[in-house]
């Protein structure tokens, strides 16, 4: 693997980083499977490339990426909760229709931005090479959001997040309103997808509406591979491993991908992913079976 | 205080399944009365606390807690005036949260939950205090999950729980109903200690006649919905299993009891 082939899994890891951390707070905190994010993260990137086309600044546009993001979010609470849709498909309707507002919202299927001023922009050209410099800012972004989500998951609020997700029956007799935690753990989930989706389009030069296929897998992936690698029960450390699993988990692919022995093209990567998903979730399923098959052979 | 009016629960309302379960409850509890509900199988005794809660919101009638009519509010709003104790351990506390995870949890019942830490170095000394108290040396095991403490045990941290925000009344579930007989008298009895010490209004369903009459200061018994037998004081203190077993039989016209699981315990 070459160097900038490194650096840049490293940074499409650090991108979908954000992903895997929303996918966390919904299937993991939240206990609710949504599939919206394969429709907020090119969402996130259409209105982010679109504002920077009209002018926008970059942060700007990128933090209405993200609140575009919550509200994809917010609709999917709404059928789920209010109209009791089940979650499954509840998020999968919001991923339909968003594949129409993004076609509405960039008016045509991708947009490029390669003169347009980005994040980045104002870190180019400080001595290091622009292959470095994209990783090291979105490096930043994802530190700082573990940090307040970290913050957020052990405070008072956040406490009465996670009991929603694991026993509400038991969290509303404690007074916590269960409802409203699951708006905004989604709300939440899908703003931080739509931000990857705003990154991602500024690192890559442009918004495709397309890009958005496969997105909860990968993020899955990531979370799977973390909890895997780093298993952790302190919330700190359990985002982190979301960070280093999404990180690790496009290295390999990287890795897969570069080693021409195997003979995989750039267009097997879905493929691979579906894979490795399914291979990390049947793994700890048949090391229990062994287990026990062991326990029995003992006795 | 409890008042509750009239209510009338109905299940299922308009499906072959329709099951009229409360059919006109009428009680008063005062402040600081523990009451014991007794009843067969399907008497109606769970919605009834169900109901009380707001997990079963009544159709007819009317439910005042301490004077402020609760009858229209959900579960967390009522949260705020009533703790509860499950029967399933599993389903009274979050098994994937640590101990003191779960007393935070418990301890902001009723609070505005902000952004500030929900364990902060106060919070966990009071906390390790508090579950001193059980001498079950839970305190030094404050980080462990609660899935991994025993049912009874889970019970006994769920009545500590229960006592953490200050609310003045306790429902119970059948709470010991799924332990074993030496944890079921434990938890009994850390229940005596734990109401007469916080002076809780309480509501104990059980299964048990021996236990509904063991403890507290009055004995309910619904049947198809109703309330059929309220006894306190004097004529309570001088009834036995037998006698109440009769006057069950009576009250329900010379009907024997069919229901072994109300003799057994």
């Amino acid at each position: 693997m070459s160097e900038i082939a490194f650096f840049g899994a490293v940074e499409i890891g650090l991108v979908y980083a954000l992903v895997a951390l929303g996918v966390y707070l919904s299937f993991r905190v939240l206990d609710f499977p949504d599939l919206t994010v394969d429709g907020s993260f090119p969402l996130g990137a259409a209105v982010c490339a679109t504002l920077l086309v009209a002018g926008v600044n970059p942060w700007i546009a990128s933090l209405s990426a993200a609140l575009a993001g919550s509200m994809a979010g917010l609709v999917t609470a709404t059928l789920n909760v209010r109209f009791k849709i089940l979650h499954l498909l509840a998020s999968i309707l919001t991923m339909i229709a968003l594949f129409s507002v993004n076609l509405r919202v960039m008016g045509r299927p991708n947009v490029a931005l390669l003169m347009q001023d980005t994040v980045l922009t104002p870190f180019y050209g400080l001595g290091l090479p622009d292959h470095v410099v994209r990783p090291l800012v979105v490096l930043v972004v994802v530190v700082a959001v573990v940090l307040l989500l970290s913050r957020f998951l052990n405070s008072e609020f956040g406490l009465a997040m996670r009991a929603t997700g694991v026993n509400a029956r038991m969290a509303r007799a404690q007074g916590v309103q269960t409802d409203f935690h699951i708006y905004a753990g989604m709300a939440l989930s899908n703003g931080l997808c739509a931000l990857a989706g705003a990154l991602f389009a500024q690192t890559n030069g442009f918004a495709d509406v397309t890009t958005g296929i496969g997105t909860i897998v990968v993020g899955l992936a990531a979370v799977i591979v973390g909890e895997t690698v780093l298993p952790a029960r302190a919330m700190l450390w359990a985002l982190v491993g979301c960070v280093v699993g999404s990180i690790l988990y496009r290295l390999a692919v990287q890795l897969a991908l570069s080693a021409d022995a195997i003979g995989l093209q750039a267009s097997d990567l879905n493929l691979v992913t579906a894979v490795l998903v399914a291979v990390a979730l049947i793994l700890p399923r048949m090391r229990l079976k062994a287990a026990s098959k062991k326990r029995e052979a003992v006795r | 205080m409890i008042t509750v009016n009239g209510i009338h629960v109905t299940f299922g309302r308009g499906t072959p399944l329709e099951k009229h379960a409360l059919r006109g409850v009428d009680l008063t509890i005062p402040e600081g009365q523990f009451v014991t509900v007794i009843g067969s199988n399907g008497a109606g005794k769970s919605t009834f606390l169900g109901a009380l809660a707001g997990d079963v919101i009544a159709e007819e009638g009317s439910i005042a807690i301490d004077g402020v009519d609760v009858t229209r509010w959900a579960t967390p709003k009522r949260a705020a005036l009533v703790a509860r104790v499950f029967q399933d351990p599993m389903v009274g506390s979050c098994t994937a949260l640590t101990i003191e995870e779960n007393m935070a949890l418990a301890a902001a019942r009723g609070r505005r939950r902000g952004l500030g830490f929900a364990l902060r170095g106060d919070r966990r000394r009071h906390f390790r205090e508090r579950i001193a108290e059980l001498g079950l040396g839970l305190e030094n095991r404050l980080h462990d999950r609660m899935g991994l403490l025993s049912g009874g045990q889970r019970q006994a941290v769920s009545l500590l729980m229960a006592t953490l925000a200050g609310s003045k009344i306790l429902l119970l579930d059948e709470h010991t109903a799924a332990l074993d007989p030496g944890t079921a008298e434990f938890v009994l009895g850390l229940t005596r200690r734990i109401v007469e010490e916080n002076r809780l209004t309480t509501l104990m369903v059980t299964h048990s006649m021996r236990q509904a009459l063991d403890y507290g200061d009055r004995t309910v018994m619904l049947h198809e919905g109703r309330i059929v037998l309220d006894v306190s004081g004097e004529q309570r203190a001088g009834l036995d299993v037998p006698h109440l077993l009769a006057l069950f039989a009576k009250q329900r016209g010379g009907e024997d009891i069919t229901d072994d699981s109300l003799l057994i315990g």
